[in-house]
């Protein structure tokens, strides 16, 4: 948890120097009250000293119980199921959010997760049912279609 | 006294009407689901299912998202008692008692006793905040800038001292969600800030992408990891009946865990699963069998269920009150009244009666159905637990990805929600809190709006923070929400300090 700590510190002290730099042309004060670079100013100062803090916590500790990270296989699903998130909002434009949705389910649960093909099937037409039914048919929201017009 | 029994009469008309009981059904029996499924908790829940209250009207999708958030504090006891793994935070300690009860043979005690108390502290939780919330509000009225700013930090800052986990993480997410709530466009001057030439940021980034991300995608990524193909334990509706003995060993349980329960979701940041490990505790000490706690006290089970859906009732006081969220599920339901065009804060009271009283009328319906879904019931909700998550975690990412395309019909959305939920993800790996985050990009923009037209008042000078009472005790109580976990600390160093010294002097002494 040492190593996590030390990188959660340093990420936010980035995160802190980027907005105190990405609003620094703005202004602190205008006229007669605060401008708009006020709040970014204190929060990233707030950040830093915090980040600090827990920077210098983390180094000063010797010993620290381990983080729960996944095993091989564990960390394996997760990529492959971020890597299909992603690639789903790449491929709406191109074949339709619907279509890569339930291509995307179809991939996670017979390819990364392994589970039988029918109970998948039935599972992934449910969901989209209820997804047609209540974002299209109820709420009336126009999806992405593809070139297939779906 | 007599103004908000009629309000509450107002309220029930408005509950009442068929549709609005259909959602407050919807909502409990959800909320059910939600609490039992072990990789979703209440707030991702109504994060979730907040875009498709869009077609409904504002006061049936607040009663829907309500149901959801306490029907979550029931569900979480089944997955507890009959699997072992809390289906949500707050059933933590009913996992301790509870699946040690289903061990002996008392699984139905376990779940009536859960169900009865749960009902009973949240009837009663629902009584305190129809009389406390408009007295609040009331008294909320005379607040201006000064003091809505120091509330807002309040609730930011009480969050991180009172919370579980470490404080100084718990801060530094909320200085996260302070970035996240800075992107846009300045809500005084209109500058564009941090958006970096894209034109999507300059309305801002919008809760719901942050909560979806957080909550739904990072939980349902982390649950990924391992298998959950769970054995439940079997329990009969015979099983559910309680003894008298049972009864008599447990009502002042549920009277403690009721009051904990409400007292803690009053104060920002606590929630139920505070109240939950707190009534244990205090229940652990008032016990006639203390020694039972850990190996299947039902009073045990019986206080922590009890806090838990008492100080989610509870929590709803300073939303209503104040418009300032105690909790990320009353964050979600803020976020919800912003999204249907209603402006928070302690006016709502009056200029929303059908909305507030109908609400608090919804509660007392939704326990209701609760307590009818959890003791008849409750062995067809224990059979949903057969069907393997892995079928469910698909649906809840694809529902993820939907309800952020259907919040701003932008591809971009669905985009940045998938950011938040590796974001999330990562922060769970890194034990770094996601409430504190989420409702600081509530918060945000009241708070630096409260600010800077403070300052403006009076020209720049500090002092408009402390010339009035009121501003100057809210001041201290965020001064000392801030000392609170330095003291801890000091004192915990200073007393692992003393047991280190203490042992090595025995040990020269030998």
């Amino acid at each position: 948890m040492r190593i996590v700590d030390i990188t959660s510190a340093l990420v936010m002290l980035a995160v802190s120097a980027g907005v105190y730099i990405a609003t620094r042309h703005l202004p602190y004060w205008a006229d007669f009250a605060p401008g708009p670079a006020f709040a970014p100013f204190w929060i990233s100062a707030a950040g830093a000293v915090l980040s600090l803090i827990l920077l210098v916590g983390a180094l000063r500790r010797q010993a620290s119980p381990a983080g729960d990270w996944p095993d091989r296989s564990g960390a394996f699903r997760v990529i492959l199921a971020a890597v299909g998130l992603w690639t789903v909002v790449i491929l709406a434009p191109l074949i339709g959010l619907l279509p890569v949705a339930t291509l995307f389910m179809l991939f996670l649960l017979i390819i990364v997760e392994r589970r039988s093909i029918l109970p998948s099937l039935l599972t992934v037409a449910v969901t989209m049912g209820l997804v047609y039914g209540v974002f299209s048919a109820w709420l009336g929201i126009a999806f992405p279609k593809g070139m297939l017009g779906i | 006294m007599l103004d908000t029994l009629l309000s509450l009469g107002h309220g029930l008309d408005v509950a009442l009407a068929p549709t609005n009981l259909l959602f407050i059904f919807m909502g409990v029996c959800l909320g059910q689901i939600i609490g039992a499924l072990p990789g979703i908790g209440p707030s991702a829940g109504m994060a979730l299912l907040l875009p498709i209250t869009f077609g409904i009207p504002p006061a049936t999708a607040i009663m829907m998202l309500a149901g959801i958030m306490y029907g979550g504090m029931y569900g979480g006891t089944l997955t507890s008692v009959l699997v072992n793994v809390p289906g949500e935070a707050a059933s933590v300690m009913t996992a301790v008692d509870g699946n040690q009860l289903a061990r002996q043979g008392r699984a139905g005690a376990a779940l009536s006793v859960s169900a009865i108390g749960s009902f009973l502290a949240g009837i009663g939780a629902v009584l305190a905040l129809a009389f406390v919330a408009p007295a609040l509000a009331e008294f909320a009225l005379r607040f201006s800038s000064p003091e809505y700013f120091l509330l807002a930090a309040l609730g930011i800052t009480a969050t991180a001292s009172i919370g579980a986990g470490s404080p100084l993480k718990a801060l530094l997410m909320a200085v996260l969600g302070l970035v996240i709530a800075l992107v846009g466009t300045d809500p005084i001057l209109g500058s564009a800030r941090l958006t970096f030439g894209t034109s999507e940021l300059l309305d801002g980034i919008d809760f719901l992408p942050v909560a979806i991300g957080l909550f739904g995608i990072a939980e349902v990524l982390n649950s990924l990891e391992r298998s959950f193909d769970t054995n439940p334990m079997r329990t009969r509706l015979k099983d559910m009946w309680l003894s008298a003995k049972d009864w008599a060993d447990c009502r002042m349980a549920i009277l403690r865990g009721g009051l904990v329960g409400f007292f803690v979701g009053l104060m920002p940041g606590a929630g139920p699963t505070v109240a939950a490990i707190l009534a244990y505790v205090t229940e652990k000490r008032f016990s006639r069998h203390p020694e039972r706690f850990g190996s299947g006290a039902l009073d045990g089970v019986a206080a922590s269920e009890s806090a838990n859906n008492s100080a989610a009732h509870g929590a709803l006081i300073p939303m209503l009150a104040l418009g300032i969220p105690g909790s990320a599920s009353t964050a979600v339901l803020l976020a919800a009244l912003v999204m249907q065009g209603i402006r928070p804060g302690p006016a709502l009271m009056t200029e929303q009666p059908d909305l507030v009283w109908g609400l608090v009328a919804s509660m007392f319906i939704g326990n209701v159905f609760l307590l009818v879904l959890n003791l008849p019931l409750a062995p067809l909700f224990a059979a949903l637990l057969r069907i393997p998550y892995e079928y469910l975690a698909p649906g809840i990412l694809v529902i993820s990805l939907i309800g952020a395309f259907a919040t701003s019909l932008s591809l971009f959305s669905v985009g940045l929600t998938l950011f938040f939920g590796m974001i999330g993800y990562l922060m769970i790996k890194a034990d770094l809190p996601r409430p504190p985050l989420v409702l600081a990009v509530v918060l945000a923009q009241l708070m630096e709006s409260s600010l800077r037209q403070s300052l403006m008042l009076s020209e720049g000078s500090l002092m408009i923070f402390f010339e009035r009472p009121l501003s100057a005790l809210l001041f201290l109580l965020v001064l000392a929400s801030l000392a609170l976990p330095a003291i801890n600390a000091f004192m915990r160093v200073r007393r692992e300090r003393h047991h280190h010294n203490s042992s090595q002097f025995t040990f020269t002494a030998k």
